[in-house]
C-alpha cells in the first residue's frame, strides 16, 4: 500500500514538474526579494516626537509648526482668546535634509525661548518585509542654543557672568519603531535629555533640585483610517525627582492627540496636547498644562516636501 | 523519503531544464506616464525573464518595490496608495511564443506573446507584440505595451486625475542567457 503511495506521488509529481510553470522555476532562482517596510509614519515627526521618517537623499522638508494657546478658561483660554487662538504657545520651521536615504540634518527655530536647534537624525537599522528584521531603529541628536537675553536667561539666580556653555541643552534619542500592518505602526523612544545650566530650583515637597539630566521614555503611534488619513498619538515620561510632586511648579506629562491627512507633496497635522513647546529641549521639561483644567491647545504642523 | 522525492524531481528537472532554459542576465523594466501636467517614470532592473525555447514559454516575476523614481514622494505613493505592494509585493506575466523560432539561428524576430498578466493582484490574458532576438547564443527579448489602470483594480483619486493617465505605458528590455545551475 505504501509502495502504491509512493509510486503515484513519484508519478504525479513528475506530471506536474512536466507541465510545471516557469514561474515557479523562477521561484528558485530568483532570490526572494527582502523589501524594506516604508512609510512607518508619514513625516519626521509624529506630532511632538520624533519618528523614524527621514528626508529622502538630497530633498528638503520645510516644516511649520504651530500651537495655539490653551483652549479652556481655567488655563487662560476661553470666549474671550477665542478658546486660545488668539495666544501662541509656541512656533517652528524647520529645514531638514536628506544626506542620504537614511541620515538628514537640519536646522530649526522655535519661538519659545528662542530656541535655535541643529538636529541629526540616522535611521540605522530598517524592518523587512519577510522579518529577518522586525523593527527599525533611528538615532535621533540634536543641540540647541537660546539666544535670549542674559536677564531672561539667570532670571532668578544670583548668576552674573554669561557663558556661552550655559545656552546649550541637548537631547539624545533612540527611536525603536515597529510598522505591525499597513495600518498601525508603534514606536518607543528612550530619551537622554541634558541641559548644561539649570537654575537650580528645589522641589519643596520632596527637597529635590533640578536635574541637569533627564531620562525619558516616549510612546507614539499612528493609525490609518483610510488610504491617505491617519489618527496619531504620541506621549512622554520624564524620570524626575525634582518635577515629581512639586506643588511650586506642577509638570504634567507632555500628551497629543492628532489628525494627520496626506496630499501629495504636502503633509498636514491637525493636533491637540498639553504641551505648550514643539521641541523635545522644551516640552520634556516644560510642560506645567494639564488636561484637565483645559490646558491644551489646538496645533497644526504642516510639511512641505522639496524635491531636487 | 520525502527527501529522496524532491532530490530526484529536483535532478531530473534541473536536468531535464538545462538544456533549453534561458534566463536574463540583465533585465530593464520600466513604465511612462505622460499627462499635460506631469511625466512619471519607474525603472525596475530587479527582473530575470525566464524562457523555455522547447515550447516557447516566458515568465517573468517583478518584485513592485524595485521601481525606483526620480521622486522619492512618488515612488512611496505608487507603493502605498496605488499598487499596494506591502500587501500585494510581486506582478508577473507567464506566456507563450505564438511563432515559431529557430533558436538556433541568430537573426531578429517580430513575435507575439500570449498570455496570463497579473498586476495589483488581477490576473488578465493580454497579448504582447515585440522582437526576440537570437544573437550569438544569447536571446534579447523587448517589448512595449500598454497597460489600463482601470483593468487592474488601480485607482486613481480624483485630485491626481490631471497627474497621473489612466493607460501606463510599459518596456521591457532584457538578454537571457543559456541558464546552468
Amino acid at each position: 500500500m505504501k509502495k502504491l503511495f509512493f509510486l503515484a506521488f513519484t508519478s504525479l509529481a513528475t506530471i506536474s514538474f512536466a507541465q510545471d510553470d516557469l514561474l515557479s522555476m523562477l521561484d528558485s532562482v530568483q532570490k526572494p526579494t527582502s523589501n524594506k517596510v516604508f512609510a512607518t509614519f508619514k513625516t519626521t515627526k509624529v506630532i511632538n516626537a520624533q519618528s523614524t521618517e527621514t528626508v529622502k537623499k538630497n530633498c528638503l522638508d520645510f516644516h511649520i509648526f504651530h500651537r495655539f494657546g490653551n483652549i479652556g478658561q481655567e488655563s487662560g483660554g476661553g470666549f474671550h482668546s477665542l478658546y486660545g487662538w488668539d495666544n501662541i504657545s509656541d512656533v517652528r520651521i524647520s529645514f531638514d535634509y536628506g544626506l542620504t536615504d537614511n541620515m538628514t540634518v537640519g536646522f530649526a527655530r522655535s519661538k519659545q525661548n528662542e530656541l535655535l536647534d541643529f538636529t541629526f537624525k540616522w535611521r540605522f537599522l530598517e524592518q523587512t518585509t519577510n522579518e529577518s528584521v522586525p523593527i527599525t531603529l533611528c538615532l535621533y541628536e540634536n543641540m540647541a542654543i537660546t539666544p535670549m537675553t542674559f536677564t531672561s536667561l539667570y532670571a532668578g539666580t544670583t548668576e552674573n557672568s554669561d557663558a556661552f556653555s550655559d545656552r546649550l541643552s541637548y537631547v539624545n534619542q533612540l527611536i525603536i519603531a515597529r510598522k505591525f500592518s499597513s495600518r498601525l505602526s508603534i514606536e518607543l523612544l528612550p530619551t537622554y535629555f541634558h541641559r548644561n545650566f539649570v537654575k537650580g530650583l528645589t522641589n519643596p515637597d520632596n527637597g529635590a533640585t533640578q536635574d541637569n539630566d533627564i531620562f525619558a521614555i516616549g510612546f507614539a503611534a499612528r493609525y490609518k483610517l483610510t488610504k491617505r488619513s491617519a489618527i496619531i498619538v504620541d506621549y512622554f515620561h520624564e524620570v524626575s525627582q525634582y518635577m515629581t510632586g512639586n506643588s511650586q511648579i506642577t509638570y504634567y506629562d507632555p500628551i497629543a492627540v492628532g489628525w494627520e491627512v496626506e496630499t501629495g507633496g504636502h503633509v498636514f497635522h491637525l493636533d491637540l496636547t498639553n504641551a505648550s513647546g514643539l521641541n523635545e529641549n522644551n516640552f520634556l521639561t516644560g510642560t506645567t498644562d494639564t488636561w484637565k483644567k483645559g490646558g491644551f491647545k489646538l496645533g497644526f504642523n504642516i510639511s512641505r516636501l522639496f524635491v531636487f | 523519503m520525502k527527501r529522496i522525492l524532491q532530490t530526484l524531481t529536483l535532478v531530473l528537472g534541473v536536468g531535464y531544464a538545462q538544456a533549453q532554459i534561458y534566463l536574463a542576465k540583465e533585465c530593464e523594466i520600466s513604465f511612462f506616464s505622460k499627462t499635460a501636467v506631469r511625466n512619471i517614470e519607474g525603472v525596475n532592473k530587479t527582473a530575470k525573464p525566464i524562457l523555455s525555447t522547447q515550447n516557447g514559454e516566458i515568465a517573468v516575476k517583478i518584485s513592485v518595490q524595485g521601481f525606483k523614481f526620480p521622486d522619492p514622494l512618488m515612488q512611496e505613493h505608487f507603493n502605498e496608495n496605488y499598487m499596494e505592494t506591502d500587501k500585494i509585493p510581486n506582478a508577473s506575466f507567464k506566456g507563450k511564443v505564438n511563432e515559431k523560432i529557430d533558436y538556433t539561428k541568430d537573426g531578429e524576430n517580430k513575435v507575439t506573446v500570449t498570455g496570463k498578466m497579473n498586476i495589483h493582484g488581477v490576473e488578465k490574458e493580454v497579448t504582447l507584440t515585440g522582437t526576440l532576438t537570437v544573437k550569438g547564443g544569447a536571446i534579447i527579448l523587448d517589448t512595449k505595451f500598454m497597460v489600463h489602470l482601470a483593468d487592474y483594480n488601480i485607482k486613481i483619486p480624483a485630485i491626481v486625475t490631471a497627474d497621473l493617465a489612466t493607460d501606463i505605458e510599459v518596456k521591457l528590455n532584457s538578454t537571457l542567457e543559456l541558464f546552468k545551475k
